[in-house]
This record gives C-alpha cells, structure tokens and sequence, in this order.
C-alpha cells in the first residue's frame, strides 16, 4: 500500500485535528453521491476506499481510539438489480454489466412506456452523457409515481453540486456573479495573443 | 473548438497565468515548426486547454524565443512535452474539417475566405492526417452525422451534441495508462458537449437570422431570435450538469503543476463564461479590438 500520509496529501507530522480534516474533505471530494449513475463510478469507489485505508491506517499508528474519527462513507448508492418486470430485469442487469447499449436496444424495443421504462432511459441517458434527456425521463417517471423513492433519489442526484474545494462553493452558470465575471472576461489580457488565433476566420 | 475556455485570472496568482502563457506559447510555436507559420493562427484557448489535459501534471522545460507578435521580447515557451504536439496534430485536423463545413455551409462569395484559408493550410491538414489517421477520418464521418441530425431539424440537444462530444473524447486514445484514459474521455466528451451548447447559445441570434439549424430553437421551440429567461434557466442547469460531469472525473486524476489553473477552469470559468454567454455579455473580440487591446497591453505592461 502506498505511504497512508501520500495518499491523503499530507505531511507525516500533520496534527490529529489536520489528518481529519484531509480526510474529511478528500471524503467529500470522492463521496459516491457525486458519481450517482456516472461511468467513473469504479474508479471513485476505489479512491474512497484508498483514503478510508489510509486514514484507518494513520488512526491505528496514532493509537487514536476508533470512535473519535469521522463518519466512514464506503457503500452510498448501490444499483438495485431487481424488477417485477422480467423485461425491465433484463434492462437493470445490462446496466450493472455496464451494457448500455443493450439496455437502450431492450427498452425501445419494448412497447409500453410506464414509470420504470421512464426511470430505466433516464438511467441510460445519464450514463451516455445525455444530460437533458436523462432529466426529461426521470422527471417524467417521478411524475408517473410519486411515491418511488428510487426514482426520486435517481432525480436529486442530477441535482447535486458535487465537490468544489473551499473558495469555489455555490458556483453556478445561472448565478454567477457578473461583476466578477467582467474581471474574468477581459483576463485573456494577461496573456499576449497572435491576434485571437483561428477565431477571426472560423466565426462558428 | 472555438476558443472559449480560459483560466478565471482573478483566482490565480501571476506565477500560474504566466504558466498558462507558456503553454500557450509552447502550442503555437509547435504549431509552426510542425505546420508552418499559417497553422500558427488556428491556435486557440481551447487548445491550449487540451494541451493541459494531455500532459503528465509534471513541471515542463521551457525555451526563451521569440515570435513575430512579439519581435523584441523573448519569451519563454513550453517544450519537448507529447501533450504538445498531439494537441498540434489535432488542431490542424479539426480546424480543416471545420473550413470544410463553412465552405459547405456558404455560397461561392461568402466562402472565399474560407477557401483561402483553406488552400493556406492544404499541407499542414495533409501532413497531420497522416499523423493522426485514424482521428481525421473520425472526424469526417462524424460531420457527416452532425449535417445529418441538422437536415432532420433533430429537436434534442444531447443528440445534436454527440457528434463533436464523441470526437472529442476519441482524443483520449493517446494517453497510455487506461484509467487516466476513461477519466479523460470523460472529461472530453462533456467538454464537447458544452462547448457545442455554449456555441449554440452564443450564435442563436445568427442562426435564427440567417435559417441556419440551431438545436436550442427546436429543443424549446423558440420563436424569435432571443432565447427567453426562462429557457436560459433549464439550458444553464444541462449546463452545469456537464461541468460537475468534468470536475468529477477531473478529481479522480493528479494534474501536478496544472492544478490551480485546472482548478479555476472546472470550478470556475465554465461557469462564469457560461454565464456571460447566456446574458449576452459575451464577445468575441474583433480583429480591430484586439488590435487596439495589443496596443494598450503593450504600453502598460500588466
């Protein structure tokens, strides 16, 4: 295993209070709430696992008593593979094989388009990087049943922020502050351009 | 790509843009050993970016030189990285294939220039389609999908959005370590597909005026020429879900030196230029105002 101190970006003589706060922010940073339905998933689950090692591995070193540490956060989203509908069955174990393009052949070839055929394309679309349609879908299939919590949760989750370190919180295209953005689209200045590059004969 | 993405300067002390500049630089002067002195002008911020986004993360060697924007000053340049000349290589491809579309897209006269340019860069397109091959006829197939889905009038944005999406995530081919690779075929994919929303947002009023197909107009059924408050909402919010989309796989990668700069490009710029495209604070600069910008640089040195 790699040096636990690495892992977590710090140094070996970090203070207690200063490893939990690495931790803690590297725990949000890879949280699986901010890879609900995303390809990179795998990946992210990995890393929590790697800096919950590392942390557990620091803690035993220090001798610091397990209960004193921060909350673990291993196992968020789990996809449920389970369905009524043989059909939607077939559509669920595709999408946990990582298969999309299967589960989007088996749910277009399929003729009635009820709340969990709505969830389900949601799903795909998500996973294919079609933002706007995922959405379209799960907000039709929550529409459809209200009372699903999986459906709900599968909604919010497009409606996470996902980690921004300290400084870049509540950032959003809709809100942005145009004062500052002002600033920001004049700072092109810094840098000395060859007239704009390819820009003045491909006006896209 | 259309040159939209730069660091946000306010959030980074001036060693870090200074670091930008070179890579900037370095991308523009191996734009004209590589391709001669016309590739030089397909260079963009864009690219630049890729050429962030390909390299290592480790502190690169630079070399003093001087160009012909800045006869006097000698600069320093990024050097020796692959980053560069695969950014170079993918440019030259992909700005051909764009004149392409634009002589394709305009008549005999408005099209001159475009041929111009095109007949300026007919080697330097040669030369990197045979260095990247398999990319240069990617992009030609997916532009012929793109006209396509414009033909049909295709009324969703993720669709219409897939072509240039894809194409830029085949950009992720080159990088050898297969994790880094799916992370950056993430990151590329929703990369294209902003900056082809942005784009479309940014040319509504053009595209209405002149008939040109503009997805937004069929996706929200859009009457005039100006997009209503209440469609800038939802676009902003697909938006912002493709940036989080990038700076989560962006997390999962270590980008070295590139950090403070990345970290202002993902959780910043793309918001904020986001932003100034939708309320129409945006511009692109003008020859003549970039010249007239260059004069003042030049006299109060920042």
């Amino acid at each position: 295993m790699n040096d636990p101190y690495q892992v977590l970006n710090i140094s070996p003589d970090a203070t207690d209070e200063e490893v939990k706060h690495a931790y803690r922010e590297m725990a949000r940073k890879y949280h699986p709430d901010n890879y609900h339905n995303n390809p990179l998933a795998d990946l992210a689950q990995e890393r929590m696992k790697e800096i919950n090692e590392a942390y557990e591995t620091i803690q035993r070193r220090r001798r610091i008593s397990s209960g004193a540490g921060a909350q673990r956060q291993t196992d968020g989203y789990s996809y449920q593979t389970s369905s009524r509908d043989p059909a939607m069955q077939q559509v669920r174990l595709a999408i946990s094989r990582g298969d999309i393009s299967l589960a989007e052949r088996l749910l277009n070839s399929t003729a009635v388009h009820h709340a969990e055929w709505n969830f389900l394309m949601g799903i795909v679309c998500s996973r294919r990087g079609w933002m706007d349609e995922a959405r379209r879908y799960l907000e039709t299939a929550v529409q459809m049943e209200p009372g699903n919590a999986e459906y709900h949760s599968a909604l919010a989750a497009l409606n996470n922020e996902g980690y921004r370190p300290a400084g870049f919180r509540g950032v959003s295209t809709a809100n942005y502050d145009s004062s500052v953005c002002m600033r920001f689209c004049t700072a092109w200045l810094c840098c000395n351009l060859l007239g704009g590059g390819g820009c003045f004969f491909l006006p896209c | 790509m259309f040159g939209y993405i730069r660091p946000a300067a306010h959030r980074l002390p001036a060693q870090e843009t200074e670091r930008f500049r070179t890579a900037y630089c370095g991308l523009c002067h191996t734009l004209g050993k590589r391709y001669g002195f016309a590739a030089r002008f397909l260079l963009n911020y864009d690219f630049v970016f890729l050429v962030i986004l390909l390299s290592d993360g480790t502190e690169a060697a630079c070399v003093s030189c001087r160009c012909a924007a800045h006869p006097l000053k000698r600069r320093c340049a990024m050097a020796g990285q692959r980053a560069l000349e695969l950014a170079a290589d993918h440019s030259v491809v992909l700005s051909w294939w764009q004149l392409q579309d634009q002589i394709a897209d305009h008549g005999f006269w408005a099209g001159l220039p475009y041929r111009l340019a095109a007949l300026l860069l007919r080697r330097a397109y040669q030369k990197a389609g045979a260095r990247v091959p398999q990319f240069d006829r990617s992009v030609c197939r997916r532009l012929s999908e793109l006209s396509h889905l414009e033909a049909e009038r295709c009324a969703s944005i993720d669709r219409a959005a897939e072509p240039f999406a894809s194409l830029l995530a085949e950009i992720a081919q080159h990088v050898d370590e297969p994790d880094r690779r799916r992370i950056l075929q993430h990151i590329l994919y929703h990369l294209g597909r902003w900056i082809y929303l942005i784009d479309a947002a940014d040319d509504f009023a053009g595209d209405v005026k002149s008939g040109c197909y503009n997805p937004l107009r069929y996706r929200y059924a859009v009457a005039g020429d100006e997009l209503p408050q209440e469609v800038k909402q939802v676009l902003a919010q697909t938006l912002d879900e493709s940036i989080r989309q990038m700076s989560g796989a962006y997390a999962l990668c270590d980008y070295g030196v590139w950090t403070p700069i990345l970290d202002s490009i993902f959780y910043d710029s793309f918001y904020g230029i986001g932003q100034a495209v939708l309320s129409g604070s945006y511009h692109k600069p003008t020859r003549r105002e970039l010249f007239r910008i260059k004069q003042r640089d030049e006299e109060e040195p920042l």
